[in-house]
């Protein structure tokens, strides 16, 4: 080896050897710079992506719209009464917390976000959205959708762009409940899932876990990650073992179909 | 040469852009191009070793800036085993190494062959993912190896290798116009034996 060679390979080997040495801070701090450097341009192609379905929703047939604003407007009625219905049970929901002597909880304000990419990487499941620090974004921030719960915010931008890691990854981890039963697990994604529905695996069930399928499974609240009572999906499978049981759960959210989604505020699941 | 080098550099750059526009194709098992990952290679190969680590530092630290995942938070009382992910930095060391395995083969590039260079850039993407891929596994532990992956490694490596003839023919344009020999030992023979002719 020529030594110019062979100090260009010391040097590149002493490059990576810093970079694999990084702290999580120094990371986060990296890939912020990075995505600030990113975002005029993602911004830019958002745009153009609204401007795009813009223009082909111009272009539908005019009946279409306006059986579909008919439908919409049947919908926002059934949505305005059970809103006034929710709103009675709210009240009444109030009364008796304050009753029972129960810690009050804080108001449900979500916020509203719209997915601009979805699986920007090679083998992660994650999507960005158009909301970052300026719109109050925290690190951990549960993300949910009209069907339920999407999964969490895992990086966040200083302006107008996070990044979300669904509930279909590995990496999201969320500890669950069995309506009806006293079965307690960690759900999470399934690697290597492309094919059809994804599926995710409800692990560390007791072993004589009876679950019937199409049970509901929802978020405990355990773990200061997400709040209680949060819909998760389905259970399609128990598969039983020796030390535990697992089981294959539907999600409850389309996740081939996400385009707005709804930040719950950190400060709900402490 | 540092023209060619900074205009490499500025390539790079722009195809990082140009990534992030590219959607997978979900219909191919969630296939996609990689453009940095191409550009290195083709650049890799018309490039001295240094000037190639270079390329596969700031490759590998910008992609690495934009794919890694954060820490899985929450109480370990609850989440005792949380799914690791991988380094960041990891891409440094697999640019490097695929970007010496398509030096490998330049003496066959600089003799006009690129063909093969075309060839060996599918093999090298492929050699990338799987390494990746069999990183995740060994760090997460439980070997998994479904089939739709295997898939999307092939479509995506296939992909990416079908437009590598259109950027070694931009890294020609740009070399001809800065004045970077790659040096086509192949075409100086040709040139001899019609001078000697």
């Amino acid at each position: 080896m020529r030594p110019l060679n062979l100090l260009a390979s010391l040097l590149f080997l002493a490059g990576a050897v810093w970079a694999l040495t990084r702290s999580e801070r120094t990371v986060r701090e990296i890939q912020n710079t990075y995505y600030s450097c990113l975002t005029p341009f993602l911004t830019a192609g958002s745009k153009l992506e609204v401007k795009a379905r813009a223009f082909r929703d111009e272009v539908r047939h005019s009946k279409e719209l306006e059986a579909e604003l008919d439908e919409i407007r049947q919908e926002y009625d059934r949505l305005r009464q059970v809103e006034s219905h929710a709103r009675e049970l709210e009240a009444e929901n109030a009364r008796l917390r304050r009753a029972m002597d129960f810690q009050q909880r804080t108001e449900f304000a979500a916020t509203a976000a719209r997915v601009i990419r979805r699986q920007p990487t090679t083998w992660w499941q994650t999507v960005e959205i158009d909301r970052g620090e300026d719109s109050g974004v925290v690190l951990h921030q549960p993300v949910v959708a009209d069907g339920g719960l999407v999964g969490k915010v895992d990086r966040v931008g200083k302006t107008g762009f996070s990044s979300v890691i669904l509930l279909t990854d590995e990496a999201c981890q969320v500890s669950v409940q069995v309506e009806g039963t006293p079965e307690v697990g960690i759900l999470s994604g399934q690697r290597g899932q492309y094919e059809g529905e994804p599926k995710l695996r409800l692990r560390f069930l007791s072993p004589k876990a009876r679950l019937s399928p199409g049970s509901r499974v929802f978020t405990t609240g355990r773990g200061g990650l997400f709040p209680a009572n949060l819909l998760v999906g389905t259970v399609e499978a128990v598969v039983p073992g020796p030390l535990d049981s697992e089981a294959l759960v539907r999600p409850s959210v389309d996740f081939t179909d996400l385009s707005t989604v709804f930040l719950l505020p950190l400060q709900q699941t402490q | 040469m540092i023209r060619y080098t900074f205009s490499l550099l500025i390539l790079v750059l722009f195809a990082l852009v140009a990534q992030q526009f590219i959607p997978a194709l979900t219909g191919l098992f969630n296939s996609r191009l990689l453009l940095v990952t191409l550009v290195f290679l083709c650049a890799s190969v018309t490039v001295r070793t240094p000037v190639m680590l270079v390329l596969a530092f700031i490759c590998g630290f910008l992609w690495d800036a934009q794919t890694t995942l954060g820490p899985p938070g929450g109480d370990p009382e609850v989440y005792k085993y949380p799914a690791e992910s991988l380094r960041f930095g990891y891409s440094i060391i697999l640019y490097g190494v695929i970007g010496f395995l398509m030096q490998g083969i330049q003496p066959l590039f600089r003799e006009g062959k690129w063909q093969f260079s075309t060839i060996l850039t599918g093999i090298s993407i492929f050699v990338y993912l799987i390494a990746e891929y069999l990183m995740i596994n060994f760090v997460r532990g439980g070997f998994i190896f479904p089939r739709a992956t295997l898939y999307q490694i092939i479509f995506t490596s296939t992909l990416t290798m079908l437009f590598s003839p259109l950027v070694f023919w931009i890294l020609f344009t740009i070399a001809g116009r800065f004045g970077h020999e790659i040096r086509f030992e192949g075409l100086k023979k040709k040139r001899r034996r019609r001078a000697i002719a």
